[in-house]
């Protein structure tokens, strides 16, 4: 039990991390996870990590919670809450309103500001997402507080980071494990026909370009402005590349100004005649 | 030190006043400027990649601009706000916002304040009280929806939109 809880701890590290969609962090994971096989065939020279994986391999919402939670904790070990109850309120209220247009309304969405000037969001699975008071205080009003929301709704319903550590395993592991890990598993069956296509595709900006899609058509449907997410996109690409505020974010993401490109594309005239409210009077804001 | 306090301060004005007033952007890609904000209105001028636009009003997915080459309307997704896309050889941070490249001011103070940067991200604790304090303020599916009552917001179907590639 107490390797189990060490290594989830280590996984959420690294997944706290890979949030953010880095390659670094992508190797700190896969070293991670390496290491924690190698411990668990120590302990128990067998079959003890076939159950350790077999949490991921076919991943229950249970389970997928569970990892977002612990992965939340450890990003709010780096960086605790913004100390403002009213402010926390109203971005669970703007969030589960966006999330409740998805695909998965019931999971336990939770979301919160942390406090960092840093220009950045991050998502955890199981419904957990988190954005910066440094991204907050550049937003002017709710549609676009929904917008990013949206997005990180969007890497959540699509499981993306589940994806990553998916990807991770199959990576790290002998075919012997995977062997048995597959066992009626068809999730863990398709994971392994695509190969290794599938593990460059993780490293790659489609997420991001697709949660973007995501995040417009959620607002949307919540009511919203659908042109608020690319507006914050705009302002983000004013940022200078090695302004710090912005590094980790630019470095883990698309630039905004392809990311906009890419959301023109595919947002083409569908929403030119779509009026949405902004309610920028009941947007929150908080102190400097 | 005294020019550092300046500097601050003239950053903390700027953060104050971040809205519209004589907001200037650059054309991502050529693209027409309209008379109306609709697709089928009067083309009035063109843009070409890299044009200086000054942003005067929005309307949904539309801005009101006035160009070189004319004035009009042109889809938002056609501009980015502010100047050009800036390369890394610029001097950054708080030179930058000395030297009046931050434009509408729209940069955070770095100075003083921690970042969120890999490391402290790999060296994270797991926080359960901060963590259940995060879960405290949970918000219910009822709940979120008389929020949106309050708003005036009503769901609307949308189906998601395709990679266009």
């Amino acid at each position: 039990m107490k390797t189990m809880t060490k290594w989830l701890l280590a996984t959420g590290f690294a997944l706290a991390c890979g949030a953010a969609w880095s390659f670094d962090f992508e190797q700190e994971l896969k070293k991670t996870l390496k290491e924690n096989v190698q411990q668990q065939g120590a302990a128990k020279s067998g079959n003890a990590p076939a159950n350790v994986w077999s949490g991921l391999a076919g991943t229950s919402q249970e389970d997928e919670i569970a990892i977002g939670r612990q992965i939340s904790g450890n990003l709010l070990g780096a960086s605790h809450l913004v100390k403002d109850a009213r402010l926390q309120k109203y971005v669970n209220n703007v969030g589960r309103w966006v999330a409740s247009q998805s695909e998965r309304p019931d999971l336990p969405w939770h979301f919160g500001v942390i406090e960092s000037n840093d220009i950045n969001a991050f998502a955890a699975p199981g419904g957990y997402v988190f954005v910066t008071r440094g991204l907050y205080r550049q937003l002017q009003n709710e549609a676009e507080l929904a917008g990013v929301l949206a997005h990180e709704i969007g890497h959540v319903i699509r499981q993306h980071h589940l994806k990553i550590l998916k990807q991770s395993q199959l990576l790290d592991l002998g075919g012997k494990l995977l062997a048995k890990q597959i066992g009626g598993n068809d999730k863990a069956q398709k994971l392994i026909g695509s190969g290794a296509e599938v593990v460059a595709r993780s490293l790659d900006k489609n997420a991001e370009f697709e949660a973007d899609r995501i995040g417009v058509v959620l607002s949307a449907r919540a009511g919203y402005d659908a042109f608020a997410l690319p507006e914050v996109l705009q302002k983000i690409g004013h940022f200078a590349k090695d302004d710090g505020s912005v590094a980790l974010l630019f470095k883990t993401h698309p630039h905004p100004d392809d990311r906009l490109n890419k959301l023109g594309l595919a947002m083409n005239d569908r929403f030119d005649s779509v009026k949405g409210q902004s309610l920028a009077s009941r947007y929150y804001r908080i102190k400097p | 030190m005294n020019l550092v306090k300046t500097v601050l301060v003239a950053l903390a004005l700027a953060l104050m006043h971040p809205l519209w007033a004589a907001e200037t952007g650059t054309a991502l890609k050529a693209d027409e400027i309209k008379a109306e904000p609709f697709r089928d209105a009067g083309t009035v001028a063109t843009l070409s990649a890299g044009d200086k636009v000054e942003i005067l009003k929005k309307d949904g997915g539309w801005l009101r601009v006035k160009s070189a080459s004319g004035s009009g309307w042109v889809r938002m997704l056609s501009i980015r706000k502010g100047a050009a896309r800036k390369g890394s050889g610029e001097a950054a941070g708080l030179l930058g916002v000395a030297s009046g490249r931050a434009g509408t001011g729209k940069v955070v103070a770095t100075t003083g304040v921690r970042g969120l940067n890999e490391e402290e991200l790999k060296s994270a604790k797991f926080d359960e009280s901060e963590l259940k304090l995060a879960e405290s303020y949970a918000t219910g599916r009822p709940e979120a929806q008389k929020f949106a009552a309050q708003g005036k917001l009503a769901a609307r179907k949308f189906d998601y939109l395709p990679d266009a590639e």
